[in-house]
């Protein structure tokens, strides 16, 4: 298409969050705060604009500290009604008026949520994260800075997560490994048959993958550099999960087979596209190998059912001959985490504790990256020829929706899969550039 | 305030996972004759020769471009699995449709041409209008009818065989039996 040179990416100006890995492990800390006061809210963001990590600087610390405002949040802030409007329509709409389109119903819907998720009293969200307790302490303890004696600022909501060294989560799995490349970025593929995404898939300010910018808020200082963030509290059914497993298989090795199949990879990473009839922990970790394949010579789904939640999630070369669909419009960088004691291996009765995943999107397109994967390919099985199927691991299942499992000589069928995620509340957020938190900090009301 | 979601961003109609979609178009001053030859032109393309059943976009139903008013309007009316607004974007972004969509648009009012996307859309988008009244007589996408078709064409294999009829005796074949009759 039009030939837009590699652009010149702006890292000290955008936040790390969004282009560069964390340290692995790590622990970190999730804090969402209420702005009554709009001079107390800049004044914060004044303080907090001297500690967040750009992009440029933050692989040397080991601690990343990353800051994003809700739609109510630039308003307490003061943005202009005018450069408000300019924000996609669903940053303005907030999650829990998308609620209906994102399947969060039933258990999942935000009457049921934590307070004060999904409610106008969300106004910034800062993210702080570090290798180890000491960094965290460290940094958590500048972010608390940054809020102290100011009365019109009250923390309302607050939550620990990390990551495990292993990189597994609730469920067993090891996530956080299927990322797309972003131009500009230094940082290569892992996927080598896969071109790098253009820049303003990821970033505002930069041509994105049609050649074109995406659309950004307005005025530019506000826009450029920044990013969309999707922020979700996953609950998850672990003890349910496992069980349901357990009552369909015969041996512990099926076991783990049907949970590969659901997911497209084996606990360890490794992608059943390399590896479709065992674990190879080998290669699931392996982070130069656990990631090169794609699915264009399986299918029908033999090795990777087309219907598993990472294919879903990323079909890659599956449906290059569909000719509705360009996969590379529906990308995202996530940024998950989990939170919440693992479940002891083997149990199989819940322990009432809440666990999970925070899962954490950014991109520059709210509606055709996160609510498009959100909706066509993980809420709903149009787009592989099964409108009755959902995604089984993550999709709203309600206890009559089914799984096939492509297998010779004949497919097996999982039934009545419940719901194992349950969403305890989110937000769309908007993590502004350097520059453009400097902006809001000197608003002018 | 939020307005996005109105008429223009949510055109046509679904039944099931089908959605209809429809634009019309006013031919351009004395286009008629080279439009026409353009959709035979298309016609005669492999993949949309009749009886390919091969077109570019897998998950479209059929497709038609109607000339009337004395070739002095277009109409292009299709069905197709999915909702139209969640794949505006590939649409506009996908080289094969939009090179075949350029030959057909060049010859109407309002398009300048390939290659400014932004310009495609507003005008693709402008000339679309949803049906007042649609109806489907099943209820599959495009890939389930495929499937089905190919299973269909597998069970007649079987009935074939010499020894089918007492192969469909076992009672776990009952409801292949049931189909087996005509
Ligand atoms: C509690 C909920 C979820 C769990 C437990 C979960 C788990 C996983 C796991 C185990 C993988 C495979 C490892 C990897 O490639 O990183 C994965 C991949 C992925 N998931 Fe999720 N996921 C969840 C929710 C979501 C949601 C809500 C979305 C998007 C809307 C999503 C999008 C993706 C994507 C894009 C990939 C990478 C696919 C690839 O590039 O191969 N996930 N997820």
């Amino acid at each position: 298409m039009t030939d837009v040179a590699s652009p010149h990416l702006e890292l000290d100006d955008i936040q790390a969050g969004a282009l560069f890995e964390r340290p692995s492990p790590y622990v970190g800390t999730y804090l969402l705060l209420h702005i009554t006061d709009s001079a107390d809210g800049r004044e914060l963001v004044r303080r907090l604009h001297r500690i967040v990590s750009d992009s440029q600087t933050s692989d040397r610390t080991g601690t990343t500290l990353t800051v994003a405002f809700s739609y109510h949040g630039l308003r307490a802030l003061g943005v202009p009604q005018e450069s408000l409007d300019s924000f996609a329509p669903e940053f303005r709409e907030g999650m829990a008026a998308r609620a209906a389109v994102l399947g969060d119903v039933g258990e999942s819907s935000p009457e049921h949520w934590e307070r004060p998720l999904g409610s106008a009293e969300v106004h910034v969200a800062v993210a702080v994260l570090s290798r180890d307790p000491a960094g965290l302490e460290e940094a958590a303890e500048k972010a608390r800075q940054a809020h102290a004696e100011l009365p019109g600022l009250q923390v309302v909501w607050r939550q620990d997560c990390y990551q495990l060294p292993t990189g597994r989560t609730s469920f067993g799995f090891k996530d956080g490994i299927g990322q797309p490349a972003v131009e500009g970025s230094g940082r290569p593929s892992t996927r080598p048959q896969e071109q790098p995404l253009k820049a303003g898939e990821i970033l505002l300010g930069y041509p994105d993958e049609t050649g074109e910018l995406p659309p950004m808020p307005t005025p530019q200082v506000l826009g450029r550099n920044g990013t969309y963030v999707v922020f979700r509290k996953l609950h998850t059914k672990v003890a349910a999960y496992r069980r349901y497993l357990r009552e369909r298989a015969r041996t512990h090795d099926e076991e783990e087979l049907l949970g590969a199949k659901m997911v497209g990879r084996w606990q360890s990473g490794a992608p059943l596209a390399l590896t479709p009839d065992r674990d190879d922990p080998g290669l699931g970790g392996d982070a130069r190998r656990n990631n090169d394949f794609g699915f264009a010579d399986d299918p029908r789904g033999f090795k990777c059912p087309v219907g598993a939640h990472a294919r879903r999630a990323n079909p890659r070369d599956a449906l290059d001959h569909d000719g509705s669909v360009d996969v590379r419009l529906h990308r995202m960088i996530r940024r998950g985490t989990s939170y919440g004691p693992m479940l002891p291996r083997g149990v199989l009765e819940d322990d009432g504790a809440d666990r999970g995943i925070l899962f954490v999107f950014a991109g520059a397109h709210l509606k055709r990256q996160f609510e498009f994967v959100k909706t066509q390919w993980l809420n709903d099985g149009i787009f592989i020829g099964a409108p009755a199927e959902k995604d089984p691991l993550v999709g709203p299942n309600d206890g009559t929706t089914g799984f096939t499992v492509p297998r010779r000589p004949i497919r097996r069928k999982l039934h009545d899969l419940p719901p194992f995620v349950v969403t305890r509340g989110g937000e769309y957020f908007f993590a502004p550039g350097l520059n453009a938190m400097r902006w809001l900090a000197e608003l002018t009301p | 305030m939020t307005t996005s979601s109105t008429a223009s961003s949510h055109p046509g109609i679904s039944v099931g996972p089908t959605s209809e979609f429809s634009l019309f178009f006013r031919v351009k001053p004395g286009q008629g004759p080279s439009l026409r030859s353009a959709l035979e032109e298309l016609q005669n393309t492999e993949g949309y020769r009749p009886g390919d059943y091969g077109m570019a976009i897998q998950t479209i139903h059929e497709a038609r471009f109607v000339l009337f008013d004395e070739d002095t309007r277009l109409a292009f009316i299709t069905s197709f699995d999915g909702p139209w607004d969640a794949y505006m974007e590939d649409f506009f972004t996908s080289g094969p449709t939009l090179a075949l969509f350029d030959v057909i648009f060049r010859h109407v009012e309002g398009y300048d041409g390939l290659p400014d996307l932004a310009a495609v859309k507003a005008f693709v988008l402008s000339a679309e209008q949803a049906a007042a009244a649609y109806a489907r007589n099943y209820g599959g996408t495009v890939k389930e009818i495929r499937k089905a078709e190919r299973v269909n064409a597998a069970f007649q294999q079987v009935l074939d065989h010499p020894a089918a009829a007492e192969l469909l005796e076992h009672p776990a074949m009952q409801p292949l039996l049931d189909e087996a009759g005509d």
